[in-house]
């Protein structure tokens, strides 16, 4: 190796503070993620649902539009295809209402967990597995910009493939509809008269702030949880195995135990999906109970459960990342 | 200003005091610092790097605080780990401009200034490779990269030559060299190699327990080792050995059947065992150079401590 001297240049420079380090760490840590193939398969898998939603509408409303005053003969039975669209649109929840976004967020979640099983390893299991945090912690940064910065590309991912559609489902409900469902209900600010004509300042529909709030419950959920299990786990093979475990197995389990066994049903607090989807419809304003509510544990009481999993994984990290020996 | 200040340094843990009261002044330059394992490097280079604070004592180094310096500190350093610390996945480009961010340039400066890094350090052809396709010197020199990114005053280099071949090791420390000498670097060069040290700096600080035993220039530490050697000899040894003696050899060790361990005074030439064993009959079956290593070094260093201590 020949050194080339002349090549040496001095950097003069402002350093900035270590906040912005966050959102640095965020954004590599997502390209890792985004430059792999197998990443865009499974994104482009959990987008169908979204996909299904959005054209499932369309589709509906277009129907509706065109085949608003004919009636059609299938043999013997006569029926008004407005009103067959009127109960397929509410036995899908196609309609806009609430339960149409807990569906959503059931289901786009439920996708969100396999990626994120898979994609753990990347985001975060890799930096302990080949030892690559001390190159992050020996920097002017502490490991709680670490973990930030981890716990932000969780949160983008997992808004990406829910927050950010329900809300695209939101708007598009207000295009179909009418502009007046997006700001249903919504608190007004004020109104003003301009040039004769009176405008009105009104928040969005709280319904578009129960979407936000679901979103952040899976989001601060989900990322706490990710980056605890992939910090502990570090490979693809076993995060998969315990997300499969307390995602589905753990359902199925109390599931079975209040269900089948008529245990309490406090049993289904160890279902963390069923936690914030729980939490989720509460503040969505969907009844979260469902037909019977004395089988499901009160939201409160989830809610609890979900706060105490996720301080549990952030005094997990902070220990684990307090162990890690930036000088041997 | 001192490059680093320290003030009856200690630090604990638990009961076990990995630093005993570190009283060092350093001026800018290139300082080796030298101890085995258990020495208490780690420990310093920590507290130097701002990571941990000294549970007694305090200093500072670049004029920042040691136990208030924190990120101010960390920024002023280049650190290079002896561990890989790569990410994988990463391209060289990409690696380098990272830790530029991450110690608080702007994004695009980062960029270009990893690039330019890149090149100074004859990496330029391989920083569009990812990172786990990097041979153990490449990968040396892209660590060396990235603590050098942010053009910092202090490079902090754990074994930068651990694992490297010898004509990697040699420009590993021609770079250094380079760095110190001609662009102004102070380095603190931590290692159990000798030879890095003698290649490379300046001033070399010894460590043993966590105590400094020894401080001083490389020429003193120079001339501290002793010159020592392996002879295999067949024949009447007495006087082989007492004339050897009276020329100023210490037989080290003899264990009766012609293996013998001796240190040589300075200015020793091999060629006199040669013409000795030959005026006393005594047959050279080997000789071997087995200079004092650095182990060695320190315990000599520690008796001597003591013998003048008390």
């Amino acid at each position: 190796m020949e050194v080339s001297l002349l090549r040496y240049r001095p950097w003069r420079g402002k350093l900035h503070s270590p906040h912005k380090s966050v959102w640095t760490i965020a954004r590599i840590s997502l390209m890792m993620m985004f430059h792999r193939k197998i990443f865009w398969v499974m994104y482009s898998l959990g987008l169908f649902i979204f996909l299904m939603y959005f054209f499932g509408q369309y589709l509906l409303d277009w129907a509706e539009t065109t085949t608003a005053e004919t009636t059609i003969s299938v043999g013997f039975i006569r029926t008004e295809p407005a009103r067959f669209i009127e109960v397929l649109r509410n036995v899908l929840k196609f309609n806009g209402q609430p339960e149409m976004y807990r569906n959503f967020f059931w289901w786009q979640g439920s996708m969100v967990m396999i990626v994120l099983a898979l994609a753990g390893s990347i985001l975060v299991g890799n930096d302990f597995h080949f030892g690559s945090l001390p190159f992050y912690l020996s920097k002017p940064l502490g490991r709680w910009h670490y973990l930030g910065g981890k716990c932000l590309a969780v949160a983008v991912f997992v808004n990406l493939m829910t927050t950010i559609p329900a809300v695209i489902l939101f708007l598009q409900v207000g295009f179909l509809k009418s502009w007046e469902y997006a700001v249903e209900g919504g608190y007004s600010l004020g109104s003003w008269t301009i040039a004769g004509e009176e405008w009105h300042l009104r928040l969005p529909n709280p319904l578009f702030f129960g979407i936000l709030g679901y979103g952040l419950v899976l989001t601060v959920c989900l990322s706490l949880l990710l980056v605890a299990t992939a910090g502990w786990l570090k490979r693809t093979v076993p995060m998969v195995m315990v997300w499969t475990t307390v995602f589905f197995f753990v359902r199925l389990l109390t599931a079975a135990l209040v269900d089948g066994l008529q245990y309490h049903p406090r049993w289904r607090l160890f279902d963390m999906w069923n936690n914030t989807n729980l939490l989720g419809s509460a503040l969505l304003q969907v009844n979260p109970y469902g037909p019977r509510p004395d089988w499901q544990p009160s939201v409160a009481e989830a809610a609890i459960v979900l706060g105490a999993v996720s301080v549990l994984c952030l005094t997990y990290l902070s220990h684990r990342i307090r162990a890690v020996e930036i000088v041997r | 200003m001192d490059l680093i200040d320290l003030q009856n340094v200690s630090r604990w843990f638990g009961d076990v005091r990995a630093l005993r009261d570190v009283t060092l002044r350093l001026q800018p330059g290139s300082i080796g610092l030298l101890g085995p394992n258990g020495a208490g490097k780690s420990t310093l280079l920590k507290i130097l790097l701002g990571l941990l604070p000294p549970s007694s004592g305090g200093g500072r180094v670049l004029g920042h605080d040691l136990t208030r310096g924190g990120f101010a500190l960390r920024r002023a350093v280049g650190y290079m780990p002896e561990a890989d610390s790569l990410i994988p996945g990463l391209r060289g480009a990409d690696y380098v401009a990272l830790s530029g961010e991450l110690y608080g340039m702007p994004r695009r400066q980062a960029q270009r200034r990893a690039h330019e890094v890149l090149s100074y350090l004859e990496l330029e052809d391989a920083r569009y490779r990812r990172l786990e396709e990097y041979s153990t010197g490449m990968k040396q020199r892209i660590k060396l990269a990235q603590a050098l990114v942010h053009d910092p005053a202090l490079l902090l280099l754990d074994e930068p030559t651990s694992g490297l071949d010898p004509p990697g090791r040699a420009a590993m420390l021609q770079l250094l060299k380079t760095l110190g000498d001609e662009h102004g670097k102070s380095l603190i060069l931590s290692t159990h190699l000798l030879g890095d040290v003698e290649q490379v700096c300046r001033t070399v600080v010894i460590l043993h327990e966590g105590q400094v035993v020894s401080q001083g220039g490389v020429a003193d530490l120079r001339q501290h080792r002793q010159d020592r050697y392996r002879l295999q000899i067949q024949g009447d040894a007495a006087a082989f050995l007492e004339e050897l003696r009276l020329e100023g050899v210490t037989i080290l060790d003899d264990n009766g059947r012609g293996d013998l361990r001796l240190a040589v005074p300075a200015g020793w030439v091999t060629r006199a065992f040669f013409l000795l064993a030959d005026h006393h009959q005594v047959l050279l079956r080997g000789i071997q150079r087995d200079n004092e290593d650095l182990e060695e070094l320190f315990h000599r260093v520690i008796e001597e401590e003591n013998r003048h201590g008390s």
